[in-house]
């Protein structure tokens, strides 16, 4: 089990040198110069030349990149070009409604993804369950740019139930809150649960070939203790690692959710950022999601060994 | 003489064609509507008014028997736009698709072919395939402006390890069989081996895959339009369509409604032929499929 974690811990910071340099280099790589870019023409040689040395573009390409891989190795990732505050500092600042949004609609689309699946395996003549099940399939077709703009329509403009957009933290104010992240969330479910039934029903078609559950009814366990027993919990698994590979295109969607419901997270940031050309902000905004990638799948990891014997003896 | 008594003649072709329907059903139908709604778009344009043209005496009309989605802020028509749309939607989707396949077999025959190569291949594969596909348009948005090069590029990064994947497994599977091993032994070079007995063999595989990446890559596209990051208008795209009308989503939510609803309407239609394609050329798959279906059935 250590050992996962190191290793985990090693493709870490892997994955992190990797996207760093990549996006170093990628970013140099812009024809022009970054500060005439930044300031426009009108700028003085002097407020260019202090940019220049604030950004780190000042000496061979080589020199420029080890200044910054020092800098990025004792906790700098430079200062933020549109609003003057440090990298690290506006990611902290705007982390919090994504994640809210991430984890709040991945918990909800997990468990809600065990409940259908549960019931169509264990009531397969039902036909309720049989037609949401089917509906996963169009579930997975639907743009979330476009269900978000739907829901406002329906909920927010005409409907009047939810606010149309803004944010509020959880624990400032959780009533207003919870009405302002209903929508956000609910659209991320929709298009998450969707994904992950189809997963886990492929799943279960898998394991009901098992040759186990013939030993079980051979000595005459009953359909439904086989199901809930046996057929759905090992069935989860699969569905917890699609959970972590999942979460490029969660990401995804919360950027566009943000940016519909008007949410100060890390995908306005950067989509803000991109518009600024302010090259900090995205580099250092790019390489923490590329860290929460990583993160992610450790935790998804840990949970296996907790929920399987099987990973935890091997 | 004898041969003739072997070989029946071929069926003519309209039976095999609807013997073809009676087997594959939903393959046909969703198939069929497919190119539906691509010829629509590639037929219609010539017939409606121009697009670009902006007419501000009817402007923001609600789709009627002239305007059938009605206009848009500077009295364009929303349904000629919609077509022209579609053009650049579904090309886009098409174009991102092949370079992502073709470059995702590439590297599928060469990582499963070369065992040691592969190994190192695939560990850069499972890294890239890692990262959000919108990240990376913002990194590409910024370094080459926002547009169709960079959005091609970010997008065919993404995609393209989904496809060395499975090819590459595929690859894995072929190289053991004995007429391989034959062509090898009988002095055939590697890369010929590859390209005679190899690579034909994984085509239907990346057949399969494109109609199933491009389910995405029209999801994609969509979002990217969305968020300025993608195609940006005055050419229209179905996503930047949504985009333009989500300021007059009070009062005319039809400019919302209709491209999302084709984005939506083609991304399923994409993803049912490409399950139904998978069952129709991997066999084996099929049989495993209605095997486990029949034992399904059997416990209702």
């Amino acid at each position: 089990m250590l050992w996962v974690i190191l290793r985990r811990l090693r493709d870490l910071v892997v994955v992190l040198f990797v996207v760093g340099t990549v996006l170093f280099f990628l970013l140099r790589s812009i024809p022009g110069d970054p500060a005439t870019v930044l300031l426009g023409t009108k700028a003085s040689p002097e407020q260019l030349e202090r940019l220049r040395q604030d950004l780190g573009l000042t000496g061979p390409l080589y020199e420029q990149y080890l200044h910054w891989l020092g800098n990025v190795l004792t906790g700098d990732f430079g200062t933020s070009i549109k609003y003057n505050l440090p990298v690290l500092q506006m990611i902290f600042d705007n982390i919090t409604p994504t994640l809210t949004l991430a984890v709040v609609s991945t918990v909800i689309s997990f468990l809600l993804t065990v409940l259908i699946v549960t019931w169509v395996t264990v009531a397969p003549h039902n036909r309720v369950a049989r037609l949401v099940s089917r509906a996963a399939q169009f579930g997975l077709a639907l743009p979330e740019f476009w269900l978000a703009l739907l829901a406002v329509y329906l909920f927010a403009l005409t409907f009047g139930w939810f606010p149309p957009s803004g944010y509020t933290p959880l624990f400032a104010d959780p009533a207003t809150a919870i009405t302002q992240l209903t929508l956000p969330v609910a659209v991320l479910v929709i298009g998450q649960t969707a994904f992950l039934t189809i997963t886990m029903e492929e799943s279960v078609l898998g394991e009901l070939t098992q040759l186990y559950l013939r030993t079980a009814r051979a000595k005459g366990v009953g359909e439904r203790r086989i199901m809930l027993r046996h057929v759905l919990p090992n069935s989860m698994l699969p569905v917890l690692t699609s959970v972590g590979l999942n979460f490029a295109s969660l990401i995804g969607g919360v950027v566009v959710i943000e940016s519909i419901f008007v949410i100060p997270g890390l995908g306005t940031t950067l989509l803000g950022a991109v518009y600024a050309r302010d090259f900090p902000l995205i580099q250092g905004g790019v390489m923490f999601i590329a860290f929460l990638f990583v993160l992610v799948n450790l935790l998804v990891d840990l949970a296996y060994a907790l929920i399987d014997p099987k990973v935890r003896v091997s | 003489m004898t041969a003739d008594l072997v070989t029946a003649p071929p069926a003519p072709v309209p039976a095999r064609i609807r013997s073809f329907a009676r087997r594959n059903p939903t393959l046909v139908v969703t198939g069929g509507l497919l190119v539906a709604i691509t010829l629509l778009v590639l037929v219609l344009p010539p017939f409606l008014p121009d697009p670009d043209a902006a007419d501000p005496v009817n402007r923001l009309l609600s789709p009627s028997a002239e305007h059938l989605m009605g206009t848009d802020k500077y009295g364009r028509d929303l349904f000629a736009r919609w077509a022209s749309a579609g053009r650049i939607s579904i090309g886009m989707t098409l174009l991102i698709t092949v370079c992502a396949v073709t470059l995702g077999t590439s590297i599928g025959l060469v990582a499963g072919y070369f065992a040691r190569a592969g190994t190192v291949i695939m560990r850069i594969v499972d890294a890239w395939m890692a990262f959000p596909s919108i990240i990376l348009a913002i990194v590409f948005a910024v370094v080459v402006g926002p547009g169709m090069m960079s959005e091609l590029l970010a997008v065919t990064i993404i995609f393209t390890p989904y496809t060395a994947r499975i090819i590459r497994s595929r690859v894995l599977g072929l190289t053991t069989r004995t007429y391989v091993k034959a062509a090898r032994v009988s002095g055939m070079g590697p890369w010929k081996t590859l390209a005679v007995h190899i690579l034909p063999n994984t085509l239907p595989l990346a057949v399969v895959q494109c109609v199933l990446l491009s389910a995405g890559a029209m999801l994609i596209d969509g979002s990217l339009s969305f968020l300025g990051l993608g195609i940006s208008p005055p050419t229209a795209t179905w996503g930047n369509m949504v985009a333009d009308g989500r300021t007059y989503l009070q009062g005319h939510p039809t400019m919302v409604l209709f491209p999302g609803l084709t984005i939506a309407l083609f991304v399923f239609l994409l993803n049912l032929t490409g399950s139904a394609l998978r069952a129709f050329v991997d066999p084996r798959a099929r049989m495993l499929l209605d095997q486990q279906r029949r034992q399904r059935r059997s416990r209702r």
